[in-house]
């Protein structure tokens, strides 16, 4: 697919989203908001899964690292929402950072078991810290307060400003597949040691990959935080993580879009399933287990595999 | 007489009771295509792996350019001209032909790091990839997955993205490990144009007799560990100590 007709479909998702936030009510407003908070920590965890070929289970307590230090800045310093976000990015990528620095030796099985550690650590700090964190209450009593003088108390309003986060990791994170560091990754996910053959520091670019992936876990975990105006000490928790990998699972690991579709099939399938039944997972898993096993590549994927094949044999009929 | 590119001195290596490196000393002159030949186990894939840092050595120094390289990572060592082919395809296969050379040419150019910038505006990237799939014959097959190739143009593209890097030493090890014939006299062809052009000197280490006396302008014999001669093809090939050792196995199977 061209470059532009890229940025037409992306601008025309956008443009729906836009439309949903005026005119949905205020349930749909609400599941919206939860899509694209996902979406946004699949998008950004992606890069490290689907590019990079690293399984983190630690993206959990970097995305309660973007939570706490907004809720922290918050209720300390200033409500400005927008320092509160920076300072949760801020503080996911100085943690993924020194997270980062110690996984990245290793790969595979051994990476995502360091991760592991290092999230059910965070996790156990969030817990145990009581008189910072507020142990297993959280923290409660987050204020939006306003940006530029537009006020966003209201899920109406603050809907705009998670859409405008949205659409800035679409494109950041489109510009970063598409660029050197992007194919780079790609690299190293196929063959890390050719890859240090071609003169490339592995290492150093993983934990680039890391920190990226991490920054936007952190940035969906501030708003997160504001979206419920509290902070979940679970979201720490290392299961937390495997959200992300099963929405890049349902979507496509292999795709860009595959995030963003499986955010929306997470989300809206749970909320479905949560209304018949208290066995959601159950259900869950099942569905799961018919698109991994019947969608090899998952729903992205699976629609690319098959509109190309109706592309060749409409060719060939010719 | 060229420079000097490598200057090994008393290296050792030896994995628990096996050696297979026993105070090696040797130089690679720039220019001179040398083959490392020498039976099974006899050190030559050990050797290559010491010298790019894939593998630590127990003692000893390795000079390139006159710089002591020894404690280097790998990229570091690529960075300064010295990168190798492997024994066995290692590309990546689930990347474009041109992909695969894009790689180490965005590494050489230092454009690697770029994280916004599309790549496929990197044109002076674009250009040099094209130059290098030129060299290697590949450049009909630019846009075609890599796993997609047939054996020999896998093995062409294994030397297409060593010398992506720019190396002025080039290690190929088993150029033409399970190839058939054709492909065999093809790659060679490419190795002595690409050598006669005169940027990249390569060391190959054989198995094949054929080819390392067809080739080279030196042959280096290795056996446990130990350089046991050292000099011309024909020097080499009348050595009675290698005839004893390498030559007679051949012989005898």
């Amino acid at each position: 697919m061209s470059t532009k007709a890229t940025y037409a479909i992306y601008l025309g998702i956008i443009a729906g989203l836009a439309a949903l936030g005026l005119l949905g009510d205020r349930f749909m407003v609400y599941m919206g908001m939860r899509v694209m908070l996902l979406a946004i920590f699949a998008l950004g965890y992606n890069l490290l899964l689907g590019r990079t070929g690293l399984l983190s289970f630690g993206h959990g307590a970097l995305y309660a690292c973007g939570s706490y230090s907004m809720a922290l800045v918050n209720l300390h310093l200033t409500q400005d929402p927008l320092l509160g976000i920076l300072a949760g990015v801020a503080m996911a990528a100085l943690f993924s950072l020194i997270v980062g620095f110690f996984c990245v030796r290793n790969t595979e099985i051994y990476f995502a078991m360091l991760t592991l550690a290092f999230g059910m650590m965070i996790f156990s700090l969030i817990w145990n810290l009581r008189e910072i964190t507020g142990g297993d209450d959280g923290l409660v009593g987050i204020s939006r307060g306003s940006v530029f003088g537009l006020p966003i108390v209201k899920d109406g309003q603050f809907y705009f400003l998670v859409l405008f986060f949205f659409g800035l990791t679409l494109w950041l994170v489109h510009r970063i597949r598409s660029s050197a560091f992007g194919l780079v990754l790609a690299g190293i996910r196929e063959n890390h040691q050719r890859t240090s053959f071609a003169g490339i520091p592995v290492k150093r670019y993983r934990l680039a990959a890391f920190v990226v992936s991490g920054m936007f876990a952190g940035l969906a975990g501030s708003l997160g935080a504001m979206l419920q105006y509290n902070t979940d000490p679970f979201s720490a928790h290392w299961s937390h993580s495997a959200e992300p990998v099963l929405v890049s699972l349902i979507g496509g690991l292999q795709t860009f879009s595959g995030p963003l579709a499986g955010s929306v099939v997470f989300v809206v399938l749970r909320e479905i399933i949560e209304r018949y039944t208290q066995n959601w997972m159950l259900w869950f898993g099942i569905i799961l287990l018919a698109i991994i096993m019947g969608l090899r590549g998952g729903v992205m994927g699976g629609l690319e595999k098959r509109l190309r094949q109706r592309a060749a044999t409409r060719k060939g009929g010719e | 007489m060229g420079e000097i590119l490598l200057k090994v001195k008393d290296l050792n290596k030896a994995f628990g009771k096996v050696v297979t490196a026993r105070d090696l000393n040797f130089e690679i002159e720039a220019g001179v295509l040398t083959s490392i030949i020498g039976p099974n186990g006899a050190g030559k894939s050990t050797l290559i792996n010491v010298l790019t840092g894939l593998l630590p050595l127990d003692s000893g120094h390795i000079l390139f350019k006159g710089e002591d390289i020894t404690g280097l990572p790998t990229y570091q060592r690529v960075r300064r001209g010295l990168c190798r082919s492997f024994q066995v395809v290692n590309v990546f296969p689930e990347l474009s032909v041109f992909e695969n050379v894009e790689i180490p040419v965005l590494a050489q150019m230092k454009k690697a790091g770029h994280i916004f910038r599309p790549v496929v505006k990197e044109k002076a990237v674009a250009q040099q990839v094209m130059e290098i799939l030129e060299r290697t014959n590949l450049a009909g097959e630019a846009a075609v997955i890599a796993s997609a190739l047939s054996h020999g143009d896998q093995r062409l593209l294994e030397v297409g993205i060593a010398l992506a890097a720019k190396p002025s030493l080039l290690f190929l090890d088993e150029p033409t490990a399970g190839m058939n014939p054709v492909e065999r006299v093809d790659i060679l062809k490419h190795i002595r144009r690409i050598s006669a052009s005169g940027e990249t000197t390569f060391v190959i280490v054989e198995h094949d007799m054929d080819i390392v006396f067809s080739l080279s302008d030196r042959v280096m014999v290795l056996n446990r560990g130990d350089i046991i001669c050292d000099g011309g093809p024909d020097h080499v090939k009348g050595d009675k100590q290698v005839r004893e050792c390498y030559l007679g196995e051949e012989v005898v199977a």
